[in-house]
């Protein structure tokens, strides 16, 4: 065990560091959520040319603290039918492995819970276990529409689990190590991993979407088929909690994006000053990271919901093949030109952009055999 | 304090949570209480791993059992009828010639860990178990890796099949 500062007790400073840590990244969670729902509804208003929330505060940025406040005071409703322990258990185990990503997160150099050399597994490991609370919440509820989004969510989020995981290995194939802050220290300079694999990150940027029930992958929880999907029956803090641990799945997605793809803490003037290095690593990690949660903010005000079924013939049919094809040519060319990184780098951006230039073609196909079968249908 | 007493503690911790949440996937009556307690027994599992300093076998135990099994489990759960099943499905007439079997197996297991085990030492040290993984299963058993993939893989076809001859 290391030893405290201040000549502490090692056994008291490990208790409290864990209690710190804790509470810093409860801290980091719920004030992120709150920051991301003003940003959301801001946006969102912005891109639909309304003002959004203006009354509360100067620019209306004390309306999601009223939310908040709100949402605390709530009466806590349980319907009697109800599954009484799982409905209670459910926002806890999709709450609980967000909470726990935000050890290995790479905030900065030395500004990171525990440099573990499984990291990013670890990250993906935590990712699949919200699986098992949205489907736990959908059936707890004893309601169609809830049973619906928590069948829906398990059916969506083990398959794009696929993709993910397979783009994020294509990343570990090129650094060699699952460490994130090695990831992070492998980019120095201006190549950045987007460089090397665009592909990868575009089939990540996707699953991420999906695997955070993001727009357009937000079928568990679509307004206009199933009410409100697993969340249907949840109010208050409960359904206050799930919306917490969307916003902070959203946060650690776009975080492992910052740093896999985008040189994480790097940015001009980190390595100037041992004291101001790190803040300033802080700063641009941020600011990359939530470049990147406006952008998912940006999606989901521009794109319309995906249908079942084009969700996993998208999966299945394009995204799966092409990461397995990703992964091969990468695996492949670093074992012909373990030296140069070149190889990989246009292999990467030749397969983007027949990834870009099929998917009009393909629609149009799609697009002739549906008509073709409801002209079938219509002379029958 | 010192830390060989947590990593006891934690032991123990663990081995309650595997075998106490075991004995309630076999004896609890609710099929989804069931299969959230199996969820826990390889989530402790995953903990004894760590203890034992494999923590990639730790993760993908969480990655594939609690992530991936589990809600497949829970997937056919919610598609098959429900309601209280009777205690006599779990104690059928064969209990007497099911112990008459189980108790010297036990004991025999039993007694063998109490003595086989007794000086095996430390496990190793608590780091990267990640090289020696990838080198035991790509390298050194490769032959039975491959050959176990192609028998899942076949299997799964064989799943496939069998369902859709029934749509047919």
């Amino acid at each position: 065990m290391p030893p405290g500062p201040f000549g502490m007790d090692p056994a008291i400073w490990a208790v409290l560091r864990l209690v710190v840590a804790v509470a810093l990244a409860a801290g980091l969670v719920f004030n992120g959520a709150l920051a991301q729902i003003y940003l959301e509804r801001k946006i969102q208003a912005i891109i639909q040319d309304r003002t959004g929330p203006m009354h509360t505060g100067p620019y209306g940025l004390l309306q999601t603290f009223a939310d908040a406040i709100k949402l605390l005071g709530k009466e806590d409703i349980r319907a009697r039918l109800t599954d009484h322990w799982f409905f209670l258990a459910a926002p806890s185990i999709v709450f609980a492995p967000m909470l726990a990503s935000y050890v290995v997160i790479p905030f900065a150099p030395g500004v990171v819970g525990a440099d573990l050399n499984i990291g990013l597994l670890y990250l993906t490991t935590l990712g699949s276990m919200t699986v098992l609370g949205i489907v736990l919440a959908g059936w707890a509820s004893n309601n169609k529409y809830s049973l619906i989004g928590g069948l829906r969510s398990a059916g969506q989020l083990i398959s794009y689990e696929v993709p993910q995981i397979l783009s994020l290995v294509t990343v570990v194939l090129v650094v060699g190590s699952l460490s994130m802050v090695k990831i992070v220290d492998s980019q120095q300079g201006f190549l950045i991993n987007f460089l090397i694999l665009p592909l990868a990150f575009t089939t990540y940027f996707i699953a991420g979407l999906a695997e955070t029930n993001r727009v357009p992958f937000d079928l568990p929880e679509a307004e206009s088929e199933l009410v409100a999907g697993f969340l249907t029956e949840y109010s208050g803090m409960r359904w206050g909690l799930f919306f917490v641990a969307e916003y902070g799945e959203v946060t650690v997605v776009c975080s492992i994006v910052a740093a896999l793809f985008f040189g994480g803490w790097h940015g001009p003037l980190v390595d100037v000053h041992p004291l101001i290095g790190p803040i300033l690593g802080v700063l641009w990690f941020t600011l990359k990271t939530y470049f990147f949660v406006l952008v998912f903010m940006w999606v989901r005000a521009t794109l319309p919901r995906f249908r079942i079924d084009q969700l996993m013939s998208f999966c299945w049919l394009m995204l799966i093949p092409l990461t397995l094809l990703n992964l091969l040519v990468t695996a492949i060319l670093l074992l012909v030109f373990p030296d140069n990184i070149l190889p990989v780098a246009i292999a990467n951006w030749v397969m983007l952009g027949g990834f870009a230039f099929s998917v009009p073609f393909l629609q149009r196909r799609r697009l002739a055999s549906l008509r073709a079968r409801l002209a079938a249908r219509a002379a029958a | 304090m010192s830390s060989e007493i947590i990593e006891q503690a934690l032991f123990a911790l663990l081995t309650v949570g595997i075998i106490g949440a075991a004995a309630g996937v076999v004896f609890l009556n609710r099929i989804t209480g069931a299969a959230l307690l199996m969820a826990f027994t390889f989530f402790c599992m995953a903990g004894m791993f760590l203890l034992l300093g494999a923590e990639t076998i730790a993760a993908f135990q969480v990655l594939i059992y609690v992530g991936a099994i589990t809600v497949l489990i829970l997937y056919g759960v919610m598609f098959t009828p429900q309601g209280d099943r009777d205690y006599r499905l779990f104690f059928q007439t064969q209990t007497p010639w099911a112990a008459l079997f189980v108790v010297p197996i036990a004991i025999f297991v039993f007694v063998t860990a109490l003595f086989a085990f007794r000086d095996s030492g430390n496990a190793g040290a608590l780091g990267s178990d990640l090289g020696p993984l990838a080198t035991s299963v790509f390298r050194d058993y490769a032959f039975p890796f491959e050959v176990a993939s192609v028998l899942l893989l076949a299997a799964m076809i064989g799943a496939i099949v069998l369902v859709k001859r029934d749509e047919d």
